[in-house]
């Protein structure tokens, strides 16, 4: 139905403008596509504009990105680049430094191109980097209101550690559809969930640590797909958790317990279970809390294991324990670098075993998926909400 | 300590029919462990759509790890064997491709191979004890899935057999079975009412009304879905969709293919059972239908029968006056010089069946009276093309007519099923410049540029849903009656002696000149889509 694409893009040069003006930008891209009246046939099928850019332009929304410096600004440039073909959009990433000297407003504008099959045309979209300097970089959403394609969704994605209290921040949160972060890279996660939990938005917020939980969350609902093993949900008793932490302590990731307190979230929220309070004796400095189930107390456990096998913050195993009316049983998934062991052993049965792959996803493939997303995720949001209880609960043990 | 709840409003204890878990998930609709089994395994269907869609079900994790296929047929084959031939139809003909060997590798842990044929007892009762033991060792709790992807003919002898074999289901009593049955059957369901009910009732005998799955693959298709989400799930098209504001409603299916070497079958079924019976009436409904209580399986299907019950039955006159039927002649196609039907393999040199079928159909209901819809479908036109086109009554006033300028054209809205699925608002627009001159230009939406996804195959979607058990897009044995009814009068008509015209259009034409003039004498004409 809908077109293959091929993945390897054309490009225009970049056009630089330095010492620019919002206009001035404004007006280029306009240049872009207004001249797509002027058709050529290149005569080798393919439909091109006197300036050399092809006619079919495609957007289905307007993606803001932050960024710290020009090295993050060019790999979340590639980083968008991946994701155009599946997912075009008008990207404008933002390097903004209110102190920094030189020009207000810097611009590169490039067109990128992806060639659709069965007679399905061309997809375009349009990539812009502005570095914005000085007293202007306190005024973003002035800058980027212009620059949005009109009636267009339009996201905020803020890699790393989102400053909540400034007022940058949230200018753009307020002009976005949607908001996206990743958990796992806040430095006050507490204080992180907590205010995520407060953002309003017409499509909320999403979360990168959350999305990569997906295949945990799918392996896990599969266990209990089969009805003769759903019945054993009421009666779960422990949850352990274990996740990924770098070997060295400064692995990058400043919250790598993010997606296992999100996933723990989640299954508490799912099976109704309230009230925590925390206990000791988890292994590696982890997290203990007892929750209250339908019939059982649940004990949690959540450990943290250096590893190299996993990116820091991914979750490396999960054991689901309950007893039913004809014993206990154990629903096991454990990964390796590049595939989950699935193990369920119940109903005194010999142990059902797969093996399944599950290699760490692309940061572009992560976000495609969130970026598909055009309203709440209600899940996260309950997941977001348990979590951040979860946490708290489990510090007021250490305090 | 905390005594906070872990939600804003906790979630209410899930019944045992639920997982809770599955709730909110992407893969929400996921169902439960089952056996499918392909009677008829080595046959076209199976190559050229049921291996891709069950291939991309499983590549998009819409599949239990418990889910298991069995292919059943004649003809004597390894498991081995059997996944080769599936792989190569999914090498040929699979959406996604190249195909993910990790995916492949799994996928073919679950599939196995049972020879027998389809008229032996004992081939059934070999199936049966499979089907047991692969309940034992996969896990799938008793639940299959019969897909009767054998020739017409054999439909109610395979069920039969089925039945015989205590494959049917029923009760966990009865059966001493857990776990639920289904069978899915293809068209033609029957060549007219007659023979309609006798199949209806030859499977009901085995399999309840509830269990039959009855697969038209143009209602699995994302467009015709999206008709249903269009009207309703937008406030602006509802209050337009009648009598008041439409004049007319075209429905074309064309095909650019003649009979593709099913003469025998071609010859004895036309256009108007092959086409107009399912396919066209499917789309006629869904898009005339009132909004349904809500979208579940028998609320939607009660209100498209509603609306094949206010099909106004065509009278000898009617037929004469509003029905044409054609048959190509040689002509030339796509830059290829296409031949006659009548030179076709197994077609008989005075054949009479028509390739081609233009009506003129009213519906009798508060919302369509005077509507006229005019339904073409034949092979061998100029283009690939499905679509429901809706013509706009004319603005009230000329506001902007000028002494002998034409008149604006009407706003017409497309809805494009394939290729190029999307929809379409012409309407018109001022041409820049002085002077006050309009011109019709295009809204355009398309799916392939605004979601840049790939959407499923129409049998990805329905083989879901059977698995799931969600009959609504699925058709009930009521409406496939009614559409017998609406149609066996013409049938009659052009068999009978002395019955209307069979008209001969050339092959790449847009079919017989009398299908024009069905439209031009009502001062219209058909859209060159």
């Amino acid at each position: 139905m809908a077109p293959a694409v091929t993945l390897e893009p054309d490009a225009t040069p970049y056009l630089e403008l330095r010492g620019t003006t919002v206009r001035a930008v404004e007006a280029e891209l306009a240049r872009l596509w207004t001249a797509a009246t002027t058709r050529t046939d290149r005569g080798d099928g393919t439909v091109v504009t006197e300036k050399g850019v092809p006619h079919a332009r495609t957007s289905v929304l307007n993606l803001i990105v932050t960024v710290r410096d020009e090295a993050a600004s060019n790999r979340i440039l590639e980083t968008l680049l991946s994701l155009g073909a599946r997912h075009p959009s008008r990207a404008i990433v933002l390097q903004a430094d209110p102190s920094a000297q030189g020009n207000a407003l810097d611009a590169r504008i490039q067109t990128h191109c992806h060639n659709g099959e069965n007679d399905a045309g061309r997809i375009c979209y349009e990539q812009l980097a502005l570095t914005v300097r000085g007293e202007a970089a306190g005024h973003l959403d002035g800058i980027v209101a212009p620059l949005v394609i009109h009636d267009l969704p339009t996201d905020v994605w803020w890699p790393g550690d989102p400053p909540f209290n400034d007022a940058i921040f949230n200018q753009l949160v307020q002009m976005a559809d949607r908001l996206v972060v990743n958990s796992a890279d806040f430095s006050d996660l507490l204080g992180g969930l907590k205010r995520l939990g407060v953002i309003r938005r017409r499509s909320g917020v999403g979360d990168i640590a959350w999305e990569r939980l997906a295949p945990w969350q799918e392996l896990t609902a599969q266990f209990f797909d089969a009805p003769r093993f759903r019945r054993y949900l009421p009666n779960l008793s422990r949850l352990r958790i274990k996740y990924a932490v770098g070997n060295t302590p400064d692995s990058g990731t400043r919250s790598p317990e993010a997606a296992a307190l999100l996933y723990a979230g989640w299954i508490a929220t799912r099976l109704a279970w309230r009230r925590a309070r925390s206990r000791e004796g988890v292994a590696n400095g982890g997290m203990g809390i007892i929750l209250e189930g339908r019939y059982e107390m649940v004990d949690i456990g959540i450990e943290p294991v250096a590893t190299d096998d996993a990116p820091p913050g991914e979750l490396l195993s999960v054991r689901l324990r309950a007893f039913g009316e004809t014993g206990s049983a154990e629903f096991i998934i454990d990964r390796s670098a590049t595939e989950a062991t699935v193990v369920t052993n119940a109903d005194g049965m010999t142990a059902l075993l797969r093996r399944i792959p599950l290699e760490p996803e692309s940061e572009a493939e992560v976000l495609r998926r969130q970026l598909v997303l055009d309203q709440r995720d209600l899940l996260y949001e309950d997941a977001l909400r348990a979590a951040g209880i979860l946490l708290a609960a489990a510090r007021e043990s250490a305090a | 300590m905390t005594a906070e709840p872990m939600t804003a409003e906790p979630a209410k204890p899930a019944s045992a029919s639920v997982n809770p878990l599955r709730q909110g998930l992407r893969q929400e609709r996921m169902p439960e462990p089952c056996t499918m089994v392909i009677c008829g395994a080595t046959g076209d269907l199976t190559l050229r759509k049921l291996g891709p869609a069950i291939y991309n079900l499983a590549l998009g994790g819409h599949l239990p790890p418990e889910f298991t296929v069995v292919g059943f047929a004649r003809r004597p084959m390894s498991n081995e064997e059997f996944h080769a031939h599936l792989r190569e139809g999914i090498d040929q003909h699979s959406r996604n491709r190249p195909v993910s060997e990790s995916v492949w590798s799994a996928f073919t842990g679950g599939i196995e191979y049972q020879q027998g044929n389809l008229d032996d007892p004992e081939a059934y009762a070999a199936l049966a004890r499979r089907l047991d033991r692969i309940d034992r060792d996969r896990g799938t709790a008793g639940n299959r899935l019969f897909y009767l992807a054998v020739q017409p003919s054999l439909t109610p002898e395979v069920v039969s057999h089925l039945g015989a074999a205590g494959l049917a289901g029923g009760s966990v009593r009865t059966s001493g079975r857990q776990g639920w049955t289904r069978v899915v059957v293809e068209k033609p369901f029957g060549f007219d009412k007659q023979s309609a009910l006798t199949l209806n009732r030859q499977i009901r005998e085995v399999f309840a009304e509830e269990q039959i799955y009855r697969i038209d693959h143009y209602l699995g298709k994302e467009t015709v879905q999206n008709l249903a989400v269009f009207r309703f799930g937008n406030g602006l098209f509802e209050p337009i969709w009648n009598r008041r504001y439409i004049d007319s409603v075209q429905i074309t299916v064309a095909e650019t293919v003649g009979v593709e070497g099913r003469g025998e079958f071609y010859d004895q079924t036309g256009a108007l059972r092959d086409i107009v019976q399912n396919h066209v009436l499917q789309l006629l409904a869904v898009f005339a239908m009132e909004p349904p209580v809500e979208f579940s399986a028998n609320d939607l299907r009660d209100e498209k029968l509603k609306v094949l019950r206010a099909v106004r039955p065509m009278s000898a006159e009617d037929i004469a006056h509003n029905a044409v039927r054609g048959q190509f002649i040689t002509g030339w196609v796509a830059g290829e010089k296409v031949g006659a039907y009548r030179d076709e393999p197994e077609v008989g040199p005075d054949s009479e069946t028509e390739t081609y079928v233009a009506l003129k159909l009213g519906i009798d209901s508060w919302r369509w009276a005077g509507v006229p819809f005019y339904i073409r479908t034949g092979k061998a036109l100029p283009a690939r093309v499905t679509e429901i086109a809706v013509q706009f009554r004319r603005a009230p006033l000329a506001l902007f007519g000028r002494a002998g300028a034409p008149e604006i054209d009407p706003n017409v809205l497309a809805i494009r099923v394939q290729p190029d699925e999307g929809i379409l608002l012409r309407f018109g627009a001022k041409v820049p410049g002085p002077g006050l001159n309009i011109r019709g230009v295009n809204m355009d939406f398309r799916y392939g540029s605004s979601f840049a996804v790939d959407s499923p195959d129409a049998y990805e979607t329905l083989l879901l849903d059977c698995m799931i058990g969600d009959s609504t897009l699925f058709t009930r044995d009521d409406e496939l009656i009614r559409a017998w009814e609406i149609l066996d009068p013409i049938v009659e008509a052009w068999h009978a002696s002395g019955g209307g015209p069979l008209h001969f259009y050339a092959a790449g034409s847009w079919g017989p000149p009398a299908a024009d003039e069905l439209l031009t004498r009502d001062g219209r004409e058909w859209r060159r889509p």
